[in-house]
């Protein structure tokens, strides 16, 4: 069975249904739609579902997952961002963060239906269930320093708004700076326990498969110091009893580093570790 | 329609005079069967609150008179002459159910979007029921009346926001902290506002509760009637490091916390929040306290920045509330249309037939006997002729409910035209 049709007409609409689901959460945020409010999580679900359709469709079509280059992993990280916004959503009932965190997903699944290619020759290693661990684990870890990081965002916007007593729009839509600290925490948390997950499979089963494995490769260096500064960060956290805004600080400069070192690692990589 | 509302209110009366014209539960079931005995009102229901009494009824006649009830009010009360006819508002019709709307919302109210009106009302219609004065009218009322208070405070936020300071503090302590239950609080200073700031947060279920006061055994009390304990009021610095939020309103010269203390307090409790509000006048603690990370200080002005802020929120929602008393105003004059529409239109053909029969009666015998059958029909059409089209306009405007105002005007004109009475028969000549 043809499935390229499917693919293509998915590959539009995701982004497409992102874009409307943003659309109504930003309303929402900003505005006073009541009505709204009875389609967002409905919108939410339905987008959610596309999305999880896209990906296995994909995967039959193309014979494989689609975790084999930046803009295949771009739609799954698009994917588990939303799936964990909905996960939060549906268990908090707090749905004021959903625009921040759904823009997010947007913008990865944008930049994914752009310029993802169409491939078929991939190497076989890369059908290997290892490897699925090994990518899952990365994946949930990146996903969750992301939201971490939107938590974080969203905390210093209030911390600040509330500081200068100026109690606007995101003091009244936004929960409590305490639930803010805590969301992000965890999901830092749970982003470093998964890396760590990703980097223990990635260092034992690694130099098995590839020839011309190296211990200096940049994208397992990179994520090695990624690590570590998630360990420092989580270590003051506990150690020294930091709290609050410079916490958040230190996670919002985390972030803007993992996304500018997988950037530049990504683009300009050639090893083993790159993508096809 | 016959439905009147009579009272007084913020609006024109002073508190001494409210205070004198205030009903309890026992005056208002002894006065709401007098006005039904008396024969001002078939149905009535009366609603005493610190802000208004005001009276709701369906006359019983055709009019009511409205000078002869206020003075029914103000003798039930021996109000006069503290009390008179000139601090009483009254409207009728479509205005008595819109004012009994806008209070049930909340807009009339002294503080715009006030909560408890509506559980007020609500006991002023049971009282009504316990008494006997409900009917028809007043219970489909009551159900509009219910359902406007419940459509306001869900589909608009005329009712968010804190709007006093006292309130405004614990919102903000909502917005700083997940969980109040977990938190504790330390109240400098027994006045006013920082015992009403502290009973909301006990109200909200606050953790824990410690008061100090320059005179202890003030603070002991406040302790029994709130829980909680007492602390020393020379140990209030040292008390900063294990409690989140600080309440303080003291009358000090100086300010009685100072920034380094603070700053070495938050070492102290690992950097978590410490939120202070000080209501006191002058201020209790130094402002400079504020620039710490993770202290929020506030004052009195910026929790009034808050209060207004809230209040302009809630006017900004008035066109929804008006949006939404214009549209159960209409259904409820849809529904009091449909109940009149019926026996106006057999009272008016009723009032026709009864015109066309005594014309025919006193005529019959200028017309030959074989013509009389004729002159029974020919009657007959004209008067179903006639009949046909106000009927057919009324009956539109029943089954449709468009322009329901106007179809309550034009059964009230109808019957005042052709002289119906509301008891049925027509008041035409003999």
């Amino acid at each position: 069975m043809n499935l390229r049709p499917a693919v293509l007409l998915l590959l539009v609409l995701v982004p497409v249904l992102y874009a409307g689901l943003t659309t109504v959460y930003g309303l929402l945020f900003f505005g006073d739609f009541p009505r709204l409010a009875r389609i967002k999580t409905p919108a939410l679900l339905v987008t959610v579902t596309f999305h999880c359709v896209y990906l296995i469709v994909r995967t039959i079509a193309f014979d494989h997952p689609p975790i084999t280059s930046v803009f295949e992993i771009m739609t799954v990280l698009a994917a588990s961002i939303a799936i964990g916004y909905t996960y939060i959503e549906l268990r908090t009932r707090e749905s004021a963060t959903g625009f921040f965190i759904l823009s997010l997903a947007l913008a990865f699944q944008t930049a994914s239906s752009l310029f993802i290619r169409d491939r078929f020759d991939i190497p076989v290693y890369l059908h290997s269930i290892i490897l699925g661990f090994h990518v899952s684990a990365a994946l949930l870890g990146y996903t969750a320093i992301s939201l971490s990081a939107a938590y974080g965002f969203l905390y210093l916007m209030l911390y600040h708004e509330i500081k200068s007593s100026r109690f606007g729009l995101i003091y009244n839509r936004l929960p409590n700076l305490e639930m803010l600290e805590t969301m992000s925490h965890r999901a830092e948390v749970f982003g470093f326990v998964a890396l760590g997950v990703a980097i223990i499979i990635g260092v034992i089963w690694l130099p098995r498969v590839f020839h011309d494995f190296s211990y200096w490769d940049p994208k397992l260096v990179g994520t090695l110091v990624i690590w570590c500064l998630y360990a420092l960060a989580l270590g003051a956290k506990r150690r020294l009893g930091w709290q609050g805004r410079k916490t958040m600080i230190i996670t919002l400069v985390a972030f803007c580093f993992v996304f500018l070192s997988m950037t530049v690692i990504n683009l300009s990589l050639s090893g083993f570790h790159s993508f096809h | 329609m016959n439905l009147h509302s009579i009272g007084i209110s913020h609006h024109t009366a002073t508190l001494d005079v409210r205070e004198r014209m205030w009903l309890s539960d026992d005056e208002i079931k002894a006065t709401l069967p007098r006005l039904k005995e008396q024969q001002h009102f078939a149905e009535c229901v009366l609603v005493s609150t610190c802000n208004r009494t005001e009276l709701y009824g369906v006359a019983a006649g055709e009019k009511v008179d409205e000078a002869a009830l206020k003075r029914f009010l103000i003798d039930a009360k021996s109000a006069a002459p503290s009390v008179s006819e000139e601090h009483f508002v009254s409207a009728h019709a479509g205005g008595a159910i819109t004012h009994l709307f806008r209070v049930a919302a909340g807009v009339e109210s002294m503080v715009i979007g006030d909560v408890q009106i509506l559980g007020q009302i609500k006991d002023g219609f049971n009282l009504a029921k316990e008494s006997g004065t409900m009917g028809p009218v007043m219970n489909r009322l009551m159900q509009a009346t219910l359902h406007v208070g419940k459509r306001v405070r869900t589909e608009t936020s005329i009712c968010e926001g804190a709007v006093s300071v006292s309130y405004a503090a614990v919102e903000l302590a909502s917005k700083i902290f997940a969980d109040l239950a977990k938190k504790s609080v330390l109240l400098i200073g027994a006045g006013e506002t920082g015992e009403l700031t502290l009973r909301h947060l006990v109200g909200k279920g606050i953790g824990q509760v410690r008061v100090a006061n320059r005179t202890r055994e003030r603070a002991e009390a406040l302790v029994a009637a709130m829980g909680g304990t007492v602390i020393d009021y020379e140990e209030i610095v040292d008390a900063l490091r294990s409690v989140d939020i600080v309440v303080t309103s003291v009358t000090s010269p100086s300010y009685i916390v100072q920034p380094d203390e603070v700053q070495k307090v938050m070492k102290q409790r690992s950097n978590n929040p410490l939120f202070i509000i000080d209501i006191g006048l002058p201020r209790n603690v130094n402002p400079a306290a504020g620039k710490i990370e993770n202290v929020f200080l506030y004052d009195i002005d910026a929790l009034s920045t808050i209060v207004d802020r809230n209040l302009d929120r809630r006017r900004g929602e008035m066109p929804k509330v008006t949006r939404i008393i214009r549209e159960e105003l209409i259904s409820f004059l849809r529904w009091q249309n449909s109940l009149e529409v019926g026996p106006t239109i057999q009272e008016f053909r009723e009032s026709l037939e009864a015109i066309r029969s005594q014309e025919v009666m006193t005529n019959v015998n200028r017309f030959k006997p074989e013509d009389r059958e004729l002159l029974e029909l020919v009657t007959r059409r004209i008067v179903n002729k006639i009949l046909h089209g106000p009927t057919t306009v009324l009956k539109q405007g029943a089954e449709t409910g468009a322009h329901t105002e106007d179809a309550v005007n034009r059964v009230k004109a109808l019957r005042e035209l052709f002289g119906i009475s509301r008891n049925g028969g027509a008041g035409h000549e003999e």
